[in-house]
């Protein structure tokens, strides 16, 4: 076993998949805003979403070669226009479970649009956003390790070579390596959503094993 | 003081929520909106700060036009107090109080210690100030809700429905605490419920809704059940507006009997002769001249004269009330329930001072409602 | 030359369509692949799912399952049933059957699940036993769910059937195309490969949207679309 090499890999996959999530994150927090604003944005851009999420991610790497050669950019693009397609919904029904009697209270109050987005409405859409986030992260890095077949690097790359060489042991080793670093982000992000949402009830609710779902419930809009 | 001049509020469906409304709000008092849903209370209220825009007219507080306000600016200057509360779920009940100080840029030190200032005065014990909403009951939250519409000290406070959600023994509690605030901080205070004996419990004023939008009457409670302007206020006012309305005349016009009353130590004998003078009960008072209960003319009759009249098997007193702080409706409820169809009077430390009957009662309820409808005849000639 | 240049190129050269490695064979091979690992998925996760659903039980499990499911590579659990079961059919249903169970578990769970407490409590007044109210309430109500929980694991099943072929070449599917491609850079047949199996992508969802359209009746896909 090349354990340098290994970890060159693992730190290389990790890049892979938590590139896309936070990135998918930053596009998908505006977007989502506009779709709850505008609500006729909200179905094109959600079968837009399915679209692109029904597509093998192998597929999609390839279809990105003659534009951005085989680097990291190929795989990173298709993988956060998936996350994407987990994190605007998260968002619009983040945004959208702000209980109506508290955004009217916020108004009444005098807070501005702007303001109430930021000071009420999003923090409390907070616990979905991350349900969506633990979902994008670790399916992006799962994923990432496909990278391998393009010739990028990440974990992948034992698989294929553990498979020539016939050496098992890199083939576990990968294995386990992607598995405990999405659980781990995934952790990461339970222990965030602690921290940042001191005011919530004990876990184990309906509705939060309906976020935590995620994306595996969303009704989708072809 | 908020003045609304022929407003309407049309949809663009075609309804009309409110029609050519003109109602005025006298500053530092409670006007309660009352009416069946969908009358147009609850549009008029949200009115007035702006959460809804009136198609035509205008809206005045103290003066200004509300139209050129700037909405946020406006509405730090109103206290708003909902059904369901709608306190921040991610926030301490004391940051949700210090909300509106928050947002006026008052020091985080100083906005919280206003806010516990607030939950002292609602009856909110200080301990709870770390707690979040949901750990509250729903009595509780609402307190938290006043209080919170209070932080900035507004001097106008609107109420939609805001006891409607808790059950009735915690709404009478909160009714009561609003009253008793009311009375500490005079604010001009708009509050809409569809329970018309809310209204008429907490408004100074009480303005009558009728469906479509439009006032049937706006009136003191007094007035309204004294007169309801047509057959629609009294339908909505409901049976039983006679003896409601005896609550605002107050038992101290009343002439009590005090000569019915003796001592403990009194003898069957001296009863007697007061029996025999047309009084067919008398009422037996302890040392301290507190009430101990009754005897009839028929028990006297087979007692030997000399027995004490402490001895005697007495019938209980039943209610009593207070002259100086109860009302004729109290009076008579109290009569009502008596065994022996007379009300003891007593002082606030629970001395007698004199006993009513029925006809007693009736002689005053006659006064009270005679002045009552003068004082209605000379406001309509004014 | 862009992706689409190449790949109209190759899918418009009439070679591709005949002979044992021709498109029509592979995209029947692909979709063998997808609807048997469907098929053996389905028959394994549904009953489960909705049965854990009408008990109640077990629903903190299999959300956390299908979060564990997430994380296991694809690619590695491939290779993984190479070295285990050398070249055999097994060696790729499993993967894509392993992959495919946890969507279809979780929907039908939650579908069943979330079935309004009213509705179970109506019909067991009117007399309905246990199993009737799981056949005749349960599952009709819970079919969107059901069939959006089919509906993503096609996609998943899809996709990892592309990479299937990673394996050796006694397996096809579409995916053959682009790891040969791969191999001997040329692109041409890569971007064929990939253009037929966004193709095929597509249209497996569009059969699940059909489907759903004669299989649920319209009053429950109103109501589920409205829930959105």
């Amino acid at each position: 076993m090349n354990w340098p090499q290994f970890w060159q890999y693992t730190a290389a996959n990790a890049l892979l998949g938590i590139v896309p999530a936070v990135v998918g994150l930053a596009i998908s927090v505006p977007l989502g805003i506009a779709c709850v604003r505008w609500r006729w944005l909200y179905g094109p851009v959600l079968s837009a979403t399915s679209v692109i999420y029904a597509i093998p991610s192998l597929a999609l790497f390839v279809v990105l070669i003659p534009s951005t050669g085989l680097g990291n950019l190929t795989v990173i693009i298709p993988l956060t226009l998936f996350s994407l397609c987990v994190l605007v919904p998260n968002v619009v029904d983040g945004l959208r479970s702000v209980p109506e009697p508290v955004r009217q209270a916020a108004t009444a109050m005098g807070f501005g649009t702007v303001r109430r987005l930021v000071r009420v409405e999003l923090p409390l859409a907070v616990p979905i956003v991350i349900a969506g986030l633990r979902v994008a992260v670790v399916s992006s890095i799962s994923l990432a390790s496909v990278s391998t077949l393009i010739g990028v690097a990440s974990l992948g790359y034992f698989f294929i070579d553990g498979l020539q060489r016939d050496f098992s042991e890199e083939i576990y080793a990968a294995i386990v390596a992607v598995i405990v670093l999405a659980l781990g982000c995934d952790l990461i992000l339970v222990l965030a959503r602690r921290l940042l949402t001191p005011w919530s009830r004990k876990q184990g609710g309906r509705a939060t094993i309906n976020a935590e779902g995620g994306q595996l419930l969303q009704e989708q809009a072809i | 003081m908020i003045t609304f001049d022929s407003v309407t509020k049309r949809y663009p469906d075609g309804t009309v929520a409110v029609d050519a409304l003109d109602l005025e709000i006298p500053a530092g008092k409670t006007v309660v909106l009352v009416g069946p849903s969908g009358c147009g209370k609850t549009t008029t209220l949200r009115m007035i700060n702006r959460l809804i825009e009136p198609t035509e007219g205008k809206i005045f507080l103290d003066g200004q036009d509300i139209q050129q306000a700037n909405p946020s600016t406006l509405r730090r200057g109103i206290g708003y107090v909902i059904q369901q509360t709608g306190l921040f779920p991610h926030r301490t009940i004391e940051d949700n109080i210090a909300t509106v100080p928050l947002l006026n840029g008052w020091a985080k030190a100083k906005a919280r210690a206003r806010a516990r200032e607030l939950m002292e005065l609602v009856g909110l014990d200080q301990g709870m100030a770390r707690r979040y909403p949901h750990q509250l009951s729903g009595g509780q939250q609402q307190r938290v809700g006043v209080a919170r519409a209070l932080a900035a000290d507004p001097p106008v406070l609107l109420m939609d429905e805001p006891f409607s959600a808790v059950d009735p023994i915690v709404r009478a509690t909160l009714q009561d605490e609003l009253i008793r605030l009311q009375g500490e901080l005079h604010k001009t205070i708009v509050m809409v419920t569809h329970d018309v004996e809310e209204a008429i419990k907490v408004g100074d004023i009480v303005a009558v809704f009728r469906p479509g939008g439009h006032l049937a009457q706006v009136d003191t409670p007094e007035h309204l059940l004294g007169a309801p302007a047509d057959d629609y206020v009294e339908g909505f006012i409901g049976f039983d507006r006679g003896i409601r309305r005896l609550s605002f005349f107050s038992a101290n016009s009343l002439d009590l009997d005090s000569d019915v009353v003796l001592g403990e130590n009194a003898t069957v004998d001296e009863a007697r002769a007061l029996a025999g003078r047309g009084r067919p009960w008398v009422l037996v008072a302890d040392a301290e001249r507190r009430p101990r209960g009754w005897v009839s003319a028929a028990d006297l009759a087979s007692r030997p004269g000399t027995e004490r009249l402490g001895q005697l098997p007495l019938v209980p007193v039943g209610h009593t009330f207070r002259p100086e702080l109860d009302s004729l409706r109290v009076a008579l409820d109290a009569t009502v329930l008596s065994r022996t169809e007379r009300a003891v009077a007593v002082e606030s430390e629970g001395r007698v001072l004199g006993v009513t009957s029925y006809e007693q009662l009736r002689d005053a309820i006659r006064k009270a409602e005679q002045a009552a409808d003068d004082e209605l005849a000379q406001g309509a000639a004014t | 030359m862009s992706f689409f240049s190449f790949a109209w190129n190759w899918l418009n050269s009439a070679s591709q369509w005949q002979g044992a490695n021709g498109i029509p064979i592979r995209v029947g091979q692909h979709l063998y692949y997808t609807g048997l690992a469907l098929l053996v998925a389905a028959l394994i996760a549904l009953p489960i799912g909705v049965l854990i659903g009408h008990y109640g039980r077990g629903g903190f499990i299999a959300v956390n399952l299908a979060n564990v499911w997430r994380a296991i590579p694809t690619l590695g659990l491939l290779i993984l049933m190479v070295k285990l079961l050398g070249f055999s059919y097994l060696t790729w249903l499993i993967p894509l059957v392993v992959l495919a169970i946890p969507p279809i578990l979780v929907n039908a769970f939650e579908g069943v699940a979330s079935v309004d407490r009213d509705l179970k409590d109506a019909a067991r007044g009117m007399g309905m036993t246990d199993q009737q109210i799981l056949r005749k309430v349960e599952i009709p109500v819970a079919l969107p769910l059901i069939m959006l929980g089919l509906r993503t694991a096609a996609i998943f099943v899809v996709a990892t059937a592309t990479i299937a072929a990673v394996i050796g070449f006694g397996v096809g599917g579409l995916g053959r195309y682009i790891l040969d491609g791969l191999a001997t850079n040329n692109y041409g047949e890569v971007a064929g490969g990939a253009a037929l199996v966004v193709v095929l992508a597509l249209l497996v969802q569009f059969a699940f949207v059909g489907l759903r359209r004669l299989v649920v009746p319209a009053p429950l896909r109103d109501l589920a679309r409205a829930d959105s």
